[in-house]
């Protein structure tokens, strides 16, 4: 996704009453994280799993936040999704980054890239891939599901190689 | 010191703030000695009691919020202490209990008697208070009223036979309760 889409969509969401953004980078989002850090407006944790910890204890003081990380990220929080967001019914938007969309990406990539729908699936949580044509439309969809105090995931495809 | 007498002395001293308890026996300790609106009683990801402890001291810096960890909780997040210590919430009281065991699973060992766990939390930015005896819990307690955080208590405790019973407030009542009492 271009820089300038990512850029938007921190201030669309922002604006929007989503007030904390927390998580491990990827390069995939690098943009939208970089806007986070401009604004001052980005917590950086040591694994995904402390993001999500944090970003409840948000939720329960009724802030809205959004937890961001790469596809590798979430499949370690898998555990933490099912028996803390899930099971408490915490409502938080994640953003992940789609590694091994691409069949030529980096090896380490492929199979988390490959099973990653169905894992999103398989663990109930409600996801909408987000593009440069519907990225509006994604993130209104992900601040109504947090208003119905449902949990969300906006994935976005990695369309390049570094 | 058992851990549940532990536990009943600084959640009476904890008063109406909120405490988010580690899961297992520590939330049922919790749970059976001093049940309120503003306990998060954390029942599976191990681990995340400091983490959704710091979210909560963030957003209410007008509140003192406790974490209740255990020794192979804490040892299972350690990078929490970076990322707490790297925020210096003044709210933030973070309590292990210690008993150098998992003993909610069957007495296995941690490895917390063979580090120094205040150490890690020193050079973590925490105010650190070790604590071996009811007395001095107390006397403790006292003295970190007027202090500012992030305060680091490590109470060694020994482990017991005794058993809570579990939690009986289903998780989104647990959650609900939380949102209203903050």
């Amino acid at each position: 996704m271009n820089e300038e889409i990512q850029r938007k969509i921190f201030h669309y969401l922002k604006k929007r009453k989503i007030e904390n953004f927390i998580g491990v980078p990827d390069s995939t989002l690098k943009y939208f994280i970089d806007e986070g850090l401009n604004n001052n407006n980005i917590i950086i944790t040591t694994r995904e799993e402390e993001a999500i910890g944090i970003a409840t204890g948000m939720a329960l003081s009724k802030n809205n936040s959004l937890v961001f990380m790469q596809n590798a990220g979430f499949a370690n929080s898998i555990s933490t999704i099912t028996s803390l967001v899930e099971l408490y019914k915490i409502p938080l938007i994640f953003l992940i980054g789609w590694r091994g969309y691409l069949p030529d990406d980096a090896p380490e990539h492929l199979k988390i890239g490959k099973i990653q729908p169905e894992l999103l699936k398989m663990i109930g949580l409600k996801t909408k891939i987000i593009t440069e044509k519907n990225w509006k439309l994604c993130c209104d969809w992900a601040v109504n599901q947090i208003k119905e105090k449902k949990p969300c995931a906006l994935v976005i495809r990695r369309m390049f190689h570094d | 010191m058992i851990r549940k007498e532990a536990v009943k002395i600084v959640a009476k001293n904890a008063g109406k703030n909120p405490i988010v308890s580690a899961n297992g026996f520590m939330s049922r300790d919790l749970f059976e000695v001093n049940d309120k609106e503003s306990n998060f009683y954390m029942i599976g990801s191990m681990g995340l009691a400091s983490s959704i402890g710091l979210g909560i001291a963030l957003k209410n810096p007008k509140k003192r919020v406790f974490i209740f960890d255990g020794d192979g909780n804490i040892l299972m997040n350690l990078g929490s202490l970076v990322t707490i210590g790297s925020l210096k919430p003044k709210n933030l009281i973070h309590v292990v209990f210690d008993n150098n065991s998992h003993e909610s699973t069957g007495n296995q060992p941690t490895n917390s008697s063979k580090i120094n766990l205040e150490k890690i939390a020193k050079n973590t930015n925490y105010k650190i208070f070790v604590i071996k005896s009811k007395r001095k819990l107390v006397l403790v307690l006292d003295q970190i009223k007027k202090l500012n955080g992030p305060i680091f208590l490590l109470i060694k405790i020994s482990t017991s036979n005794e058993r809570s019973k579990r939690v009986s407030w289903k998780p989104k009542d647990i959650r609900d309760r939380v949102i209203n009492s903050l």
